[in-house]
């Protein structure tokens, strides 16, 4: 019986890298898993919790439980924080012992970021992927930090064939992205994504990966704004690669 | 008692939620680490110096009292000693240190003496009361035999060390100076990065370090 | 700086962060984090993770039961003959202590390196009342000439260069000062050494309190902590409430995670109990031993249950060294003696909201501090709270943050919560940002999104995921 998935977008990867979605959902079928799309998700609210607003964040983290929570099965997204947002802190934001609460528990048990997904449920590391280039990993923070998701990145980029990763210095620093961070402060978060920058160029890498919408987003933008020739990509865009586009 | 007291308590019991004067919750299991397991004396000791050493400390180990008197002359010498501030414990007197010095021409400063004329010495004599080879750390405590200054304003610092003071680990130094007036650890000569991070040695404390084993003496 | 903030804004700091300072912090902070790195690995990470937990249980075990074992602590203070005082501000610890001090007709004070007396603003209150007071840890007595605070609260004048220092110590000692990092040494040890002498008090913190036998535990490496305290014949300490600890075995815990987690040493050199003053006249040592227990706020933090943690630090600086935020903007730019992560979380709740306004925000929240904490503190955690604080309120305080930020957030959520809205929305912005996208990047865009386009493009809108979907399943079914 296949595998079924629900897809978690993410508001950033949905606004700013559709391509990814795309890819991710070829990817995905490829593997041989059933992919459904609810099309009542917005956001996951985590752009409110971290800025303070839990009673917002609380209002959508029950839009998104009401959405996700119909189906059973995996849900499987391409983006760290968003997952570590429902794992962490979705529980937090109703009373123990609730319905909400458990609910909220049972939910997350079945909510994985793609990479954990693959490693984890699908037991895969290496998809079939062809990408010829030099490589360097950037690992966002929450992926990293808040689901502890340090060796299923790389050992899933190490089995694509053609791919040289080559190690970025500062691999687990945090780019500056910081969602509000950005614009609360904005010199500070500069320093860090120059810095960033600075470090990705002198690896002569010809792409940096991540897995998380935010961190592309900055990374991307610096990298365009320094004149940069590197180039910045989802991990699912690698992995999806040398297959032909879906 | 103080209003300030009496304030700051109920405050903190109040946040705390429990009945003032309860007895505390054990302190959880998790919370206590076991110390650590000795190897033999004579690696326990070479660790002792080889630590020591790391820290910038000179070590010796000396046989019988006539090394004793030779490297306190050598020190003497090398160091420019012209007054030093001694322990007068029991081990210093039956090494016959002051004395030893006295005839080198050093004149002794007692350790109560007015602090100007401590701080005037460039060494300190002190024993040892118990070392840590993990961390290459002397433990000295107070007394009148044992003046702090000693230790403390000479420019250096000699500890004269008995083998049996080696402890594991601090959980036997403590049991030995949980209920003593004061305690120092000393782990290297005085120390500080503080200047563009290089490190310089001899702050304010003492700037040299020796430490001789005290074998059969 | 010893006067106390009056408002925190910490984007005007960082705007004036002079450019060498980035540098200075990295080069400082890359040495302690690999001396640090050195010595867990000798240790075994398995093993380092067992004494992290160990330190996080007993420290929040001793704060927990804290009425308790500072009662504990008084009592054992007093009978070992030191004279203790409590003080719930920091306008009732000057005041403690410069009542001592007048007692005692002290005209020259030296301290030791305390947070807690730079907390009080200390020195200000001293030399108001015309009393000298000299800084004696060697950074802090460097700042101390140079007239500003600690930019890092172990190594507080690392981003001074030995010329800068050089040139203070000729300018303000009148002495020939080559910009040699020995030859400064020797110049600042013979200075203090008059003055250790001299002083007629001696002032330190404690970096742990032991409950069971009222001990003061202090940790240096000067040796300047144990001048203030032996040579002075009047010893005050003054310790935050945080700090006690329930015995000596505690401490067998805290001190082989402190000195490692710090600076990467195994001990720092010099690691002192002192409980209470000399026990016979006999002994050197000061004639009069006081103990100032601080409050200032600490009780407050213990109010809100998730924000307790805080008081479990030991003051390492391990957090600080590891994050990336203080990493570019060095310790003046908090505005407060302790900075880095755990100055933040400290600074918030003992200045509150109103002066503190929205430092909690500045973290990415990227959680390196939490793993590199010796006692665990979930940092993150408690400034996601604090930010709640910010712009929710909550038990202890009511919102302080604009009304309109506020509105703005109730209205993004309405949006995002409704599935209309949200794709409403999208088709809007893709619509709207025509004039401003070139190849699929926007280089400026109206504020307050001008803020990101000040550094690096932000990416056109392109959703179209949905109607990829459809399509894809209406093609489906008629295949």
């Amino acid at each position: 019986m296949a595998i079924k998935a629900q897809l978690f977008i993410t508001c950033l990867a949905e606004q700013f890298f559709p391509g990814v979605l795309k890819r991710m959902v070829g990817l995905l079928e490829r593997l041989d898993v059933q992919v459904a799309f609810p099309e009542e998700q917005t956001c996951c609210g985590q752009p409110f919790f971290n800025s303070g607003y839990r009673s917002q964040a609380r209002d959508l983290a029950v839009k998104w439980l009401k959405v996700f929570g119909r189906g059973d099965g995996f849900i499987v997204s391409p983006s760290g924080s968003c997952v570590d947002m429902v794992h962490h802190h979705f529980p937090e934001l109703f009373p123990p012992g609730s319905p909400e609460h458990r609910r909220a528990v049972d939910v997350a048990a079945r909510t994985f970021e793609f990479t954990q997904f693959l490693v984890h449920q699908l037991k895969i590391t290496d998809v079939g992927a062809r990408f010829s280039g030099r490589v360097t990993y950037h690992a966002s923070c929450h992926l990293l930090r808040g689901l502890s998701a340090r060796e299923e990145p790389k050992a899933l980029l190490q089995a694509v064939q053609g791919l040289e990763l080559v190690p970025l210095s500062g691999e687990e620093t945090c780019c500056g992205f910081g969602g509000a961070f950005s614009v609360i402060y904005p010199e500070v978060s500069k320093a860090m994504m120059e810095a960033k920058v600075r470090a990705i160029e002198s690896t002569g890498a010809d792409v940096v990966a991540a897995g998380d919408a935010g961190c592309i987003m900055n990374i991307a933008g610096g990298l365009r704004r320094a004149g940069s020739s590197v180039r910045a990509m989802h991990l699912v865009e690698i992995l999806a690669a040398g297959r032909g586009a879906s | 008692m103080s209003r300030a007291r009496e304030d700051i308590l109920g405050k903190l019991e109040a946040a705390g939620g429990r009945r003032p004067g309860a007895p505390p919750a054990p302190i959880p299991p998790t919370a206590r680490i076991a110390p650590r397991q000795p190897a033999g004396p004579e690696t326990e000791l070479t660790q002792l110096l080889t630590e020591i050493g790391r820290l910038n400390g000179v070590t010796r180990r000396l046989a019988n009292r006539e090394a004793l008197a030779a490297s306190l002359a050598e020190l003497v010498r090398a160091e420019g000693v012209k007054r030093a501030t001694c322990w007068t414990t029991p081990d210093l007197e039956a090494w016959g240190v002051a004395a030893t010095l006295q005839r080198l021409g050093v004149e002794i400063v007692p350790g109560h003496a007015d602090k100007q004329r401590v701080a005037s010495c460039e060494l300190g004599v002190t024993g040892v009361d118990a070392a840590l080879p993990e961390t290459g750390t002397l433990v000295l405590m107070s007394s009148p035999e044992r003046p702090r200054v000693a230790s403390l304003l000479p420019r250096v610092h000699l500890a004269l060390l008995r083998p049996v003071v080696l402890r594991p680990d601090l959980h036997q130094v403590f049991a030995e100076t949980r209920e003593a007036g004061y305690t120092v650890l000393i782990s290297g000569p005085s120390r500080t990065a503080d200047i563009e991070l290089t490190l310089t040695l001899g702050v304010h404390g003492p700037k040299s370090l020796y430490v001789w084993v005290m074998d059969a003496v | 700086m010893n006067q106390l903030p009056t408002a925190i804004n910490f984007r005007s700091n960082t705007r004036q962060v002079p450019p060498q300072m980035s540098a200075a912090v990295q080069k400082a902070t890359a040495k302690f984090l690999g001396n640090r790195a050195a010595l867990v690995d000798a240790l075994g990470n398995d093993y380092w993770q067992v004494l992290r937990q160990a330190g996080h249980d007993i420290r929040l075990h001793a704060i927990t039961h804290i009425a308790h074992y500072l009662e504990q602590a008084e009592q054992a203070v007093t009978r070992a003959g030191g004279q203790v005082h409590w003080a719930r501000d920091a306008e009732e610890a000057r005041r403690i202590l410069l009542d001592i001090a007048a007692r005692h007709r002290v005209k020259l004070a030296v301290k030791g390196k305390s947070m807690a007396t730079e907390e009080i603003g200390l020195n200000h209150a001293l030399q108001a009342a015309g009393i000298r007071v000299l800084e004696t840890d060697l950074g802090e007595y460097i700042v101390q000439l140079k007239g500003v605070g600690p930019a890092h609260i172990v190594v507080p004048a690392f981003h001074l260069s030995k010329e800068e220092i050089a040139a203070l110590f000729r300018d303000k000692l009148g002495v020939e000062a080559p910009a040699e990092a020995e030859k400064l040494t020797q110049i600042a040890r013979m200075k203090l050494r008059e003055e250790f002498l001299a002083a007629e008090m001696g002032i330190s913190g404690g970096n742990f309190l032991v409950a069971e036998t009222g001990t003061i535990v202090t940790v240096t490496n000067e040796g300047n902590g144990r001048m203030c305290t032996t040579v002075p014949p009047v010893h005050v300490a003054v310790v935050g409430i945080d700090k006690v600890v329930p015995d000596w075995e505690s401490l067998t815990v805290l001190l082989k995670l402190l000195a490692r987690s710090a600076t990467g040493q195994k001990l720092s050199c010099y690691t002192q109990f002192i409980s209470g003053p000399p026990r016979s006249a006999a002994e050197t040592g000061p004639a009069e031993m006081h103990l100032i227990l601080l409050d200032n706020g600490r009780t407050r933090i213990l109010q809100t249950p998730e924000c307790r943690e805080t008081l479990l630090c030991i003051r390492c600086g391990a957090c600080l060294n590891i994050c990336p935020v203080y990493n570019h903007v060095g310790g003046y730019a908090y505005g407060y003696p302790i900075s880095g992560p755990t100055g933040v979380i400290f600074a918030s709740q003992i200045l509150g909201p109103k002066i503190a306004g929205a430092l909690p925000f500045a973290s990415t929240l990227c959680g390196a501090c939490n793993d590199i904490c010796p006692v665990k503190i979930p940092i993150t955690r408690i400034l996601l709270h604090l930010r709640r604080r910010v712009v929710e309120g909550d038990e202890t305080e009511p919102a302080t943050a604009p009304a309109s930020l506020r509105l703005g957030a109730r209205v993004g959520a309405l949006a995002l919560g409704s599935t209309g809205l949200y794709r409403l929305g999208s088709r809007l912005l893709r619509r709207m940002q025509a004039p401003f996208v070139s190849v699929g990047w926007m280089e400026r865009v109206p504020a307050p999104l001008n803020r990101w386009t000040m550094s690096r493009p932000f990416p056109a809108f392109a959703a179209d995921f949905r109607q990829w979907w459809r399509g894809r399943h209406l093609k489906a079914r008629h295949e």
